[in-house]
């Protein structure tokens, strides 16, 4: 029969895994670390290759009473370690058991002449000098560990011997077949017959290490639980040994999706404590149940929570694929679970917590990904984090990186979601003003001289957030044009035009130098509007960040260059602009359509302005309009490049 | 308040692993090592610690096995003892007391009853000679060793300065830039000299020596990376010596193979050279060890080599410099700027390890899980070098989140990067999320999330505190972004400053309602909704040292330590001072399932623990001079499952257990256990013996070892190998015939075996001893068979080699053989 490979989790906290595979060879492997620890070849892996496998039992205890079955008995102490010989016993197919050290790492002796066909199932007695196999020749052997002899033999069945439990006070020997039978261990004789299971049994296991009735003196056995499973067959039959004699049937049933292929359960030691079982089937789910064995139930339960592990499936190959659980065992804390899943060959060892409230809990992972970081793991322990090109990386100035000192007080929520609906606010208001402007450009045709000026360039392309408008625009290095293109906008784009420049400045480090330019002159020639503003800070809390970053380095000399900067520029500055009024008033007696005025006054005075600074333009405009952009920048740089000049020049 | 049967401390996570030249046992497959002051046994097959040899008192400086008995070791300690172990039961067979302190041990085979030891010279100080002990035969277990004969004088302290050529003929010291060779038959002492002008960068000064083992050479190392080969040295005049360079730093060990054919070379580059045949031409390399290398050793076959490295690690390499194993200890980082931190999943410590990465270490199993390299940046191993390091590293509640501070190690103006890691379960790994640069414009003073478990992992938040006088808080937020491909990132949220105080400390209530942010002097409290400040608390005068929040019932307290020595409790109701301690305290440390806190104080030379409830002035446990070094972080680790059998007496270890590391770096916790019970002696162990099925090979090989062995004790003197010609006919056919023309080996093996009899007791003995030499060479091939065959011949020679004549045996081997051959060999053709 093909069944799936031996393997074994190490008594005391699941410190170790060992698996069987395919290949004869016997691999040791770190629960914590998922790493393998080492490899075994049995010198006849080939010909007499692994059937089962048991690890000795953590110690032996002096009160045998209170030990619960070996395989479950578990010690751990923080910080203790436990280097004591680990025997591992490995029964093969030709009827010799090996016993490995699995701290040396080397075969410790061999165990002959007491099987002659395949050992089915090894299990140690708690005492620890004592090991129990059986057979597909029928019969039982019990060995002396410490000679390597046989101690003593004896027919099990009437067929090949499948499973072996060791009752938990070491009193008492399950064995099966088909029957499951109970031997007394002192007299081996047989003590209790089981009868219920069509196939062979495939594993056996105490539920219980006192019974849940203390009304009568527990001697050792009765009343006890114990679980069996039998290969082909989907139910796991729970049965009672009881003092009258009337076990003939199972006291529950468990059903599961498929041939249960590896059982672990805790222990339950109080009455009201439910016993949690793990039943891995052949089909790689995982089955959990709880429940307080209490006396008979005629219908099969249905696990709590079924688990099972898939692919992402994401990239690639499309559909997800199912990866199957190997093996699962209870942790310590009897909360978490230790999953074996994926390959044999290279199992995958994870410690979950799960929510088993669910009924269906399905993990998603990546096993490729996980074995491909495991291998760079494999010998010095190094582990390499995953570094995406999609992280998100944040420098000083970008947002996000600092906030603004203190704004009034508001949750973090509401800010943010403040900030979403003001941006949309602001978009309406951009919308009202591409209206206007529409609403000019509609004139414009209507005899109006066509204005493209920078100016007008740079709002229209504020509105329609046009970026090679703006890169055209923006990307000027003259002084000059920056400054007469500031100068000459409309207030109502001033802000806007703050928040295209911060965009750009966080975005590619080289064009700040071009952009602060910009700043410089906005800064200068708007700074009476900004600080009228009342809503400021959060308008510009973000710009204030990005230039409070970008100088750190050179604080206190910057701040002060700046401020004289500014003091100066300031001065010259309040002259140039009161030019500008006095060109727009010029201008707006050479209005004829009045339609504008309607508007609002702020919103009159920027249409003036437009119009106004594009006079001289329109013309040289309509001759060339089919030319390049490059060369009416070039103009229009020509033309502002002397107006300026002039004004400063009369003054 | 002591209880009666008091906690101990004990040391865990494996002291230094480097203590002196790690040595292999004679069939390689345990490595012995010192450890602080134990000597380990580890098994080379699975990384496991075998054995634990405790007796010395101060540290182990030197290892070597009993030349004359290989399942037998010598070791010296700084307590003035050497021991004698037998290291595979872990049994202390005798004690020879020197009395003065022992820096180094040597053994030679041809000292028949006395050993080497290296001890400082009386009256002098910084002088240290090589004397050589007799060791005195007696019947007891402790013996007194005060016989010295002082062999040379003006060594160096060091183990590496000193070896002994080829058969014990001569030892060769360095110390700064002299090398003497004292040949003991001739009693002759060469003195050699090099400039001790740093010409070009050289630097001449002798850092190691090591004898070739079968030529008279010397190789030394130096502090300039050269690697000098010195010959012809019983001339004063004459001596010469070749260069082969190759390091550029410091070599710090080497290494001859046995025979003497490859020399291994290693330094602070962690880079392993193997040089062939002295030649500078022919050399291989094995780089990327992870950290420099302080000891080299080989084993006894030449198969595999270790190299001991600075970080508590040794890396077990095979003979064609490839990694077989590593056993890795707490890796010892020069500064654990990181603190101790529990991560939630693993349950594991989480500190510095190598430089930028962080080491996870487990304390169940006490030993290191991974290394995580969250710098990823290629470490040069080169001195002066501004490196970046991790600083600072917080788990959320679940383990989801890590947050990372690395910062250069530049003084001034350190460039820092914040760094958070989301736990990929689909991988099984931390994937990046964010990075964050220049985070603060001064260092990193504390970090933490809040930790809250019952709104889940949506709402974290994490704290940042700096020098540059703010504190920072950070959220997750979701990625309004479409084109961003990750749903969450983080974005600073708030930045909180106080009076233009350097924020020093930050730390959560248990609620996650209250941030608490020391600034210098003075403690703020704010709510962590609004980020309003609430209340300020301070103990002038004095900086806060520490500050945490109680737990459970004691939630209303906040508990803060200030650099000028007091202890305080605040009352968050009343905002008042509910009491204070005078007490220097130098970590507080609460512990996270329980309201204990433990609190250590250092003072005059000693460390004290204090565990307390905030809600009661006085302590619930005080231990007085808890160690002598100074603790520098503590950690409370859950357990598992609660600990019932210390409950009554110490109920603050019930849940969780304490851990602590000094300032030497070595990782400590307390124990109600006794020592009996901690050290788990090697009589617990499950007694399984040995018992193998006897192969045919080995009872062939046993009969033959065992014989030659007799005759050579009897004979009295030494077998020479190696002539071949005399081997007979058969065998040499069937050695040179080419394997695919050979016959079945099932028709080959009664000639074979035929060739093996022995023609009635006139072959010489030589001949015989050529045929076991000979059929070991077989045996080889079958590597699996190997072993077995080895471990088996040792069993039987014991009961038969007593009283047996040697014309007897081999007629009695005849006898054998001729059963043998009755014997099916069918097996021999499956190979």
């Amino acid at each position: 029969m093909a069944a799936a490979p031996p393997c074994a989790f190490s008594p005391r906290g699941c410190r170790l895994f060992a698996s069987c595979g395919p290949d004869g060879r016997l691999r040791v492997w770190d629960t914590a670390g998922s790493r393998l620890q080492h490899e075994y070849v049995p010198s006849a892996h080939l010909s007499a290759a692994c059937t089962c496998l048991a690890w000795a039992p953590a110690e032996a205890r002096q009160p045998p009473g209170k030990d619960g079955p070996q395989r479950k008995k578990r010690k751990s102490e923080v910080g203790e370690v436990d280097k004591q010989l680990d025997i591992l016993a490995i029964g093969t197919a030709v009827g010799s058991i090996l016993l490995y050290s699995t701290v040396k790492g080397e075969l410790q002796s061999k165990l002959d002449g007491g099987h002659d066909s395949r050992v089915n199932c090894v299990r140690w007695h708690q005492d620890s000098c004592c090991l129990y196999s059986c057979s597909d020749d029928k019969h039982i052997v019990e060995w002396n560990t410490q000679t390597c002899k046989v101690k003593c033999k004896w027919k099990g069945d009437n067929s090949s011997v499948t499973c072996l439990c060791i009752s938990p006070d070491g009193k008492m020997l399950l064995s099966a077949g088909r029957t499951i039978k109970l031997w007394d261990l002192e007299t081996k004789e047989v003590y209790r017959h089981f009868t219920g299971h069509a196939t062979s049994v495939s594993s056996l296991m105490f539920t219980t290490v006192k019974p849940m009735n203390e009304s009568k003196p527990f001697d050792g056995i009765t009343g006890l639980y114990f679980l069996s499973g039998a290969i082909h067959d989907r139910l796991l039959s729970v049965w009672q040994i009881r003092s009258d004699r009337k076990e003939k049937n199972a006291v529950m049933s468990f059903t599961v999706t498929d041939e249960p292929t590896f059982v672990d359960l805790t222990v339950s030691e109080v009455k009201e404590e439910p016993v949690k079982l793990a039943v891995v089937c052949r089909d790689g789910q995982l089955h959990l149940f709880e429940h307080i064995l209490n006396g008979y139930c005629k219908k099969p339960l249905t696990s709590n929570c079924t688990i099972q592990i898939a692919t992402p499936g994401n990239d690639g190959d499309s559909t997800p694929k199912p990866v199957p659980i190997l093996a699962a065992a209870f942790c310590t804390d009897k909360q978490s679970l230790l999953l074996v899943y994926g390959n044999t060959l290279q199992p995958i060892i994870e410690k979950v917590t799960l929510n088993t409230s669910e009924s269906h809990i399905c993990l998603v992972r990546d096993i490729q990904k996980v074995l491909s970081l495991k291998t760079d793991a494999a010998l010095t322990k190094v582990k390499t984090p995953v570094v995406n090109s999609d992280t998100k990386v944040l420098v000083p100035g970008i947002p996000g990186h600092s906030t603004a000192v203190k704004t009034p007080a508001s949750g973090k929520e509401k800010k943010k979601n403040k900030r979403k609906p003001g941006e949309t606010e602001e978009s309406i208001e951009e919308r009202l003003g591409a209206l206007d402007i529409d609403v000019s450009k509609v004139k414009t045709p209507g005899g109006l001289p066509q204005t493209d000026s920078f100016a007008v360039l740079l709002v229209q392309g504020l509105e329609s957030n046009d970026a090679e408008i703006l890169n055209k625009v923006l990307n000027t290095r003259k002084e000059n044009i920056v400054k007469n293109t500031v100068a000459r906008m409309p207030i109502h784009a001033v802000i806007p035009l703050l928040h295209e420049l911060t965009k750009r400045l966080q975005g590619n480090p080289y064009s700040a130098s071009v952009m602060v330019r910009w700043l410089k002159s906005v800064f200068t020639v708007h700074a009476s509007y900004l600080s009228t503003l009342p809503d400021l800070i959060p308008q510009l809390g973000m710009l204030y960040q990005l230039m409070e970053s970008r100088v750190k380095t050179l604080q206190k000399l910057c701040r002060l260059h700046g401020r004289l900067f500014i003091l100066v520029t300031q001065v010259a500055a309040s002259q140039t602009v009161q030019d500008v009024p006095e060109v727009n008033q010029t201008a707006k007696l050479v209005y004829e359509d009045d339609s504008s005025e309607e508007e609002g006054s702020d919103d009159e005075m920027i249409a003036d302005k437009d119009s106004d600074e594009n006079w001289d333009e329109d013309e040289e405009k309509e001759e060339q309009s089919d030319e390049q952009d490059m060369t009416v920048e070039k103009e229009v740089n020509g033309d502002s490049d002397l107006e300026p000049e002039n004004e400063s020049e009369e003054e | 308040m002591v209880a009666p049967g008091a906690l101990r401390v004990v040391r865990c996570g494996g002291s230094t692993l480097c203590g002196a030249r790690a040595v292999f046992s004679a069939d390689s497959k345990y490595l012995l090592c010192a450890s602080g002051d134990f000597v380990k046994v580890y098994s080379v097959n699975t990384e496991e610690t075998l054995r634990l040899m405790s007796g010395h008192a101060d540290l182990v400086t030197g290892i070597q096995l009993n030349p004359h008995n290989h399942m037998q070791l010598y070791s010296s300690s700084l307590d003035g003892t050497i021991k004698l172990w037998d290291f595979m039961d872990g049994i202390l067979i005798k004690t020879f007391t020197v009395g003065s302190k022992l820096l180094a041990l040597y053994t030679l085979a041809t000292a028949e009853d006395s050993v080497f030891v290296v001890i400082p010279k009386k009256g002098e100080r910084d002088t240290f000679q090589l004397v050589s002990v007799k060791l005195t035969k007696g019947a007891g277990q402790d013996l007194e060793s005060k016989e010295l004969l002082v062999v040379l004088d003006g060594v160096g302290a060091s183990m590496k300065h000193i070896a002994f050529g080829r058969e014990g003929a001569y030892v060769v010291s360095v110390k700064g830039v002299n090398l003497q060779v004292y040949f003991f038959k001739r009693k002759l002492l060469n003195r050699f000299s090099l400039s001790t002008l740093k010409t070009k960068g050289g630097d001449n000064r002798f850092s190691c020596v090591v004898c070739h083992p079968t030529e008279d050479c010397i190789a030394t190392g130096h502090a300039d990376g050269k690697i000098r080969l010195w010959r012809n040295f019983h001339h004063k005049k004459e001596y010469t010596y070749s260069t082969l360079h190759w390091h550029h730093d410091i070599v710090m060990d080497l290494a001859f193979s046995m025979e003497g054919t490859r020399l291994l070379s290693g330094g602070v580059e962690s880079v392993l050279v193997q040089w062939h045949n002295e030649s500078s031409c022919q050399k291989d390399f094995l780089p990327r060890l992870g950290s420099p290398i302080e000891y080299i050793s080989m084993a006894s076959d030449g198969a595999l080599c270790c190299t001991l490295h600075t970080d508590n690690r040794i890396t077990i390499i095979n003979s064609n410099l490839r990694f077989s194993r590593s056993i890795q200890g707490l890796i010892k980082s020069r500064d654990v700027k990181t603190g101790l931190v529990v991560d939630p999943r693993t349950k594991a410590l989480v500190l510095n390890g190598e430089p930028g990465h962080l080491q996870f270490y487990s304390l169940q199993s006490d030993q290191q899980l991974f290394s995580l390299d969250i710098v990823q940046r290629q470490y040069i191993h080169e001195a002066g070098l501004k490196q970046s390091d991790l600083v600072k590293v917080a788990f959320s509640a679940r383990g989801t989140w890590l947050a990372t501070v690395e910062e250069s190690e530049e003084v001034t103006d350190p460039e820092l990067q914040l760094k958070l890691w989301f736990y990929h379960e689909e991988a099984q790994s931390f994937q990046l999320n964010t990075r964050i640069n220049t985070p603060h414009d001064n260092h990193i003073t504390d970090m933490c999330f809040r930790d809250m478990d019952e709104l889940g992992d949506d709402s974290l938040i994490l704290v940042t505190t700096g020098r540059d006088c703010v504190f920072k808080v950070w959220v997750m937020v979701e990625d309004t972004d479409p084109e961003a491909q990750q749903s969450v990132s983080w974005t600073c949220d708030f930045v909180g400053s106080y009076h233009n105080y350097q924020a020093t400390n930050c730390c959560f209530s248990e609620d996650g309602s209250l941030l608490a942010v020391s600034f210098e002097e003075t403690v703020t409290v704010w709510d962590s909704l609004t980020w309003d400040l609430k209340c300020t608390f301070c103990h002038p005068p004095g900086n806060i040292r520490k500050i945490c929040f109680g737990r459970l019932t004691c939630s209303k307290y906040l508990i803060g330590a200030t650099d000028y020595g007091f202890l305080c409790c605040w009352n968050l109701l009343t905002c008042a001072l509910e009491w204070s301690a005078h007490l220097n305290i130098v970590v507080l440390q609460p512990d996270p399932v329980s309201e204990h806190i433990a609190a250590v104080s250092w003072l005059s030379k000693e460390s004290s623990l204090f565990v307390f409830k905030p809600n009661e002035p006085r302590p619930i446990y005080i231990q007085r001079n808890l160690c002598k070094e100074k603790i520098l972080l503590a950690a409370f680790v859950p357990r598992d499952e609660p600990e019932m059998t210390s409950s009554e007496k110490y109920p603050w270890l019930r849940k969780s257990q304490l851990f602590f590391l000094t300032d030497t770096q070595e990782l400590m916790t307390l124990s109600t256990k006794s020592l009996e019970e901690r050290l788990t002696p090697s009589s617990k162990q499950l007694a399984v013996e040995e018992s193998l099925p006897v192969t045919p090979f080995s009872v062939l090989l046993g009969k033959h070892r065992q014989q030659q062995a007799q005759e050579d004790t009897d004979l009295g003197k030494p077998v020479v190998h190696n002539k071949q010609e005399q081997a007979s006919p058969a065998v040499k056919e069937l050695l040179h015939t080419p394997a695919h023309v050979l016959p079945s080996a099932s028709f080959l093996c009664s000639i074979f075996i035929n060739s093996l009899l022995i023609s009635k007791e006139n072959k010489s003995v030589e001949e015989v001893a050529d045929e076991v030499e000979m059929e070991s060479e077989k045996a080889e091939d079958d590597s699996d068979e190997e072993d077995v065959t080895a471990m088996e011949q040792e069993d039987t020679s014991h009961m038969e080699l007593l009283g047996e004549m040697t014309c007897k045996l081999s007629k009695s081997q005849e006898k054998e053989l001729r059963k043998i051959r009755k014997m099916d060999y069918s097996w021999i053709s499956a190979f």
